[in-house]
């Protein structure tokens, strides 16, 4: 397994995944400052295993589909990538197939903006929530919710290893309307 | 130990006799330290100043002074009038240390009769030294004095301190004393073995021996010499009883005043033992030790030439050092003598006002001008260790990093295991993003010193610079943990606490560095940015301002203050200030483009242009100049301008929100384009 990615998007499917996680350095990892909760988990493999920088811990579902993982920030939000870790060699009929992400202010507004079909992917696996629109490059929202709607072989319940969710670099000096790129610049814009 | 309290009940009532200490001096400076960390900035200022009239070469308290911005200029203390204080110091030990002298006397003829050798008769004395002496008459004075044998121990106590040191060092006698006797008196090996109540006897014994070193007015300055031996031994003392900088600062007050190098190679050496003793204990403290031992190897370099003999063992060492230093001492004191110690002190005290000077201008952040006084140093000087790094700092200050850098190095280079000033270092090499030099300075000074807050400074920049903040937070705060008085970490753990968007904890640091320091104008523009992330302006304005008050030459504070001001809507006192920032540094684009966002939200677009093609000659290649260009051709409809530079913008390779931005504002532009619309 190279680094690289091998994803064909043609109707929203992805096919095989990277083994390592490689995210430009525009990003910031927002999944620190959010509260996370699943719809249903089996004992011992709960929520926590989802951001626990741990491979080998997985989520384990126990209930009927869809099931989902809630990600919900105290305010709004710039998110731009959303990335999983699942492997169907170890996985097999609880490796997820159909996936959709939907945003919105609570569980009562919630609107998909994006569905992928998995197929028998192995590592990382980055959805971007970008639109084609340059407007579109950020999703503003105060909760995302990743629904699991099927398996692979039918499964009933799902692995997910690891979820981890992208927002862009806020900028170091506040109160500007662009960030600097050159070298004098950064050099004066601050005092350490 | 921070009991604070304790010790300055212990100085308070003692601080008139102050007979644990040689100089009233060092009490005071220890006073004036519990004050400022007590926070009474007043009292504090008051002793450091007295500290400096009692004894001018206390460098410390100068220090201490500056650090508080209350420190006047230089001359002040270390006038001519100092050197007048310093020989005046001298006569009062001198005439004091002839009834020393008396007593001393009898009290080595005392016990040299208590051993019974009839060897050591004054006349036996007389030839012994005046073999080494080269037939000084000193007999006369030795005979005149011999009369009062029958005085004795009694007369002791006309002198406090030997008897003091006597109390003192009843246990420990050391060794050189012992080495002294033996020279002396070739058969007191007795003497060595019985050390309890004969310790004070040994100093008597060398006291004499240098007593006769030179004739009648020269004693003077011999008396002046026992009694700084004397007061480096009590400072040895003192310094294992636990009052590090003040037995330190008193070394370099005894340092100061002796132009031989022996001394400053013994109390250099001996620095070194108390510099072993306190580099442990990891308080900030033992930095200032160490700058002071760097002081004494700068003086040492200073006077070599004038010393007759290379004094280099330890006074631990062998006996036969002892022999060149009986050698050395007949020759050093004939040439010696009483006007050379005028001249001697106004000597260091013309080095010390220079240094004084750099150093109180540097506090006061007026760094062009400390560099001009700096540059005045004699060459040798200019070279050491704490010149050079203070060269950096201000360099620093002057926002000029690759200067600084090549200074810092230098300093290293020179005194390669001085922490002093390598945190600056540290953050010089974050702001040139030179990650593989940070590093490797983060891991030298760490196998350098462990607990030493520095190291760990320099290591958590290395991690912030690599973006990794919260390991770098980790390593801030195990800098805080090793000295909770060193301002600087504090302020960097406020920063890292920042970068996590964590500014509740940021507050807290920023607020304790500045109860530590409060003129660490960092932690004033931390909390200024911090209030401005969040929106709270007038905070904002408030504390840039202090920041300001206290450095008043820096353009990265005036055009931040600016950019506070503009938020406030005081767009006038911003433009003024934008202004004076664009004056006070050439070289710093930021307050160009800030005056420019000013101007287009103040609707006068001409001028923001006029600025912004300046800022283009400057910086070429930042792509936020191009984007506000183009942002005001599209307010002016200008759409063919608008759309060449934000084009250029985007060519130069913006970060993803400003390529987003970019992108909708090209959107925005319905120019009918060749380019497809989905770029």
């Amino acid at each position: 397994m190279a680094t690289e990615s091998s994803e064909g998007e043609e109707e929203g499917k992805i096919t095989g995944g990277n083994q390592h996680l490689i995210v430009d350095d525009d990003l910031r990892e927002m999944g620190k400052k959010a509260a996370w909760s699943v719809s249903s988990c089996k004992p011992g493999n709960g929520v926590c295993t989802l951001c626990d920088d741990n491979l080998d811990s997985f989520w384990q579902s126990d209930g009927a589909q869809p099931h989902l993982v809630n990600i919900q920030f105290q305010k709004k939000v710039k998110l731009q990538l959303v990335v999983l870790y699942v492997d169907f060699k170890l996985d097999e009929s609880y490796t997820p197939s159909k996936i959709s992400i939907r945003t919105g202010d609570g569980f009562h507004n919630l609107r998909e903006i994006k569905t992928v079909e998995l197929v028998k992917p192995t590592g990382w696996v980055y959805l971007s929530l970008s639109g084609n629109d340059p407007r579109e490059t950020f999703v503003n929202t105060f909760m995302l919710q990743i629904a699991v709607l099927s398996n692979h072989l039918n499964g009933r319940d799902t692995h997910v290893r690891q979820i981890k969710v992208y927002g862009p670099r806020p900028n170091p000096i506040p109160h500007q309307p662009f960030q600097f790129t050159s070298r004098e610049f950064i050099t004066y814009s601050s005092v350490r | 130990m921070n009991l604070l309290n304790e010790a300055e009940t212990a100085l308070c009532p003692a601080n008139e006799p102050n007979a644990e200490v040689p100089n009233n001096a060092a009490g005071h400076y220890l006073l004036g330290l519990i004050h400022s960390y007590t926070d009474r900035r007043k009292s504090a200022i008051h002793n450091f100043k007295q500290a400096l009239a009692i004894d001018p070469l206390l460098w410390a308290a100068y220090e201490e002074l500056c650090v508080l911005g209350a420190a006047e200029e230089a001359t002040a203390f270390f006038g001519d009038s100092a050197a007048l204080c310093i020989q005046k110091q001298n006569i009062n030990h001198a005439s004091a240390s002839q009834n020393m002298h008396i007593s001393n006397e009898d009290c080595s003829l005392l016990s040299t009769r208590n051993f019974g050798s009839e060897d050591l008769s004054p006349r036996q004395l007389k030839r012994t030294q005046g073999d080494n002496l080269k037939g000084i008459p000193g007999a006369a004075t030795l005979g005149a004095v011999y009369q009062p044998t029958n005085g004795g121990l009694p007369n002791l106590p006309l002198y406090n301190t030997p008897s003091t040191m006597a109390t003192q060092f009843s246990g420990v006698v050391p060794p050189p004393l012992c080495r002294n006797a033996q020279l002396n008196a070739p058969n007191t090996s007795m003497l060595i073995t019985d050390n309890s109540p004969k310790s004070i006897v040994n100093s008597n014994i060398q006291a004499p021996r240098r007593k006769f070193v030179d004739e009648g007015k020269l004693r003077k300055i011999s008396g002046r010499l026992f009694s700084d031996s004397g007061a480096r031994r009590s400072t040895r003392i003192a310094a294992e009883a636990g009052a590090n900088s003040n037995a330190n600062a008193t070394l370099v007050a005894a340092n100061g005043i002796s132009n031989s190098s022996k001394y400053l190679g013994g109390s250099k050496l001996s620095s070194m033992a108390l510099r072993s003793v306190t580099i442990r204990k990891g308080q900030s403290w033992s930095n200032e030790n160490w700058d002071e031992g760097i002081h004494n190897e700068t003086f040492d370099d200073s006077h070599a030439n004038v010393t007759i003999t290379n004094y280099t063992s330890s006074p631990f060492g062998d006996a036969r050092s002892l022999e060149t230093e009986g050698a050395s001492m007949p020759v050093s004191g004939a040439i010696m003598s009483a006007s050379r110690v005028l001249s001697g002190a106004s000597e260091i005290l013309g080095l010390l006002r220079i240094l004084g000077d750099g150093y109180r201008l540097s506090c006061l952040y007026r760094c062009q001008d400390a560099l001009d006084i700096y540059m005045k140093l004699p060459h040798k000087h200019y070279n050491t260790g704490w010149v050079l790094s203070q060269v950096g700092k201000a360099y620093f200050e002057l926002v000029d990093y690759l200067e600084s850098a090549s200074f810092f190095s230098l300093a290293r280079q020179a005194s390669p295991y001085s922490l002093e000033g390598s945190d600056i270092y540290s953050t010089v090499l974050y702001h040139l993003k030179e990650d593989m030099k940070l590093s490797y300075l983060a891991q030298e000074l760490i196998s350098t010193d462990r607990l030493a807050p520095q190291s760990w400074c320099a290591m958590g920049n290395c991690y912030s610079l690599q973006k990794d903040h919260e390991t770098a937070l980790k390593s801030f705060q195990r800098a805080v943990q090793l000295n909770s008085r060193f301002a600087y970490a504090h302020t960097l753990c406020g920063h890292e606490y920042v970068a996590l968007e964590d500014f509740e904890n940021g507050i807290k640091s920023y607020l304790s560095a500045l109860r530590i320091d409060a003129r660490h104008y960092n932690s004033w523009y931390g909390l200024g940015m911090l209030y401005l992330r969040q929106e709270k302006f007038e905070f904002s304005e408030l504390h840039f301002r202090m920041a300001f008050q206290i450095s008043p030459h820096s353009s990265v504070i005036m055009s931040y203050l600016g950019t506070a001001l503009h938020a406030l809507k005081k767009n006038e006192e911003a433009l003024e200030m934008m202004e004076r920032a664009i004056l006070a540094d050439k070289k710093n684009p930021l307050p160009l483009y800030q005056k420019a966002n000013i101007l287009v939200s103040l609707e006068s677009f001409d001028e923001a242009l006029e600025v912004l093609e300046e800022l283009k000659e400057y910086a070429p290649r930042e792509s936020s100049v191009y984007a506000l260009m183009g942002k005001i051709y599209k307010r002016r409809n200008m759409h063919d301008k608008a759309m060449l530079h934000f084009g250029l913008a985007l060519d130069l390779k913006p970060s993803a929100t400003d390529v987003a931005t970019i992108k909708t504002a090209i959107e925005k532009l319905h120019v009918p384009d060749e380019i497809e619309d989905t770029l």
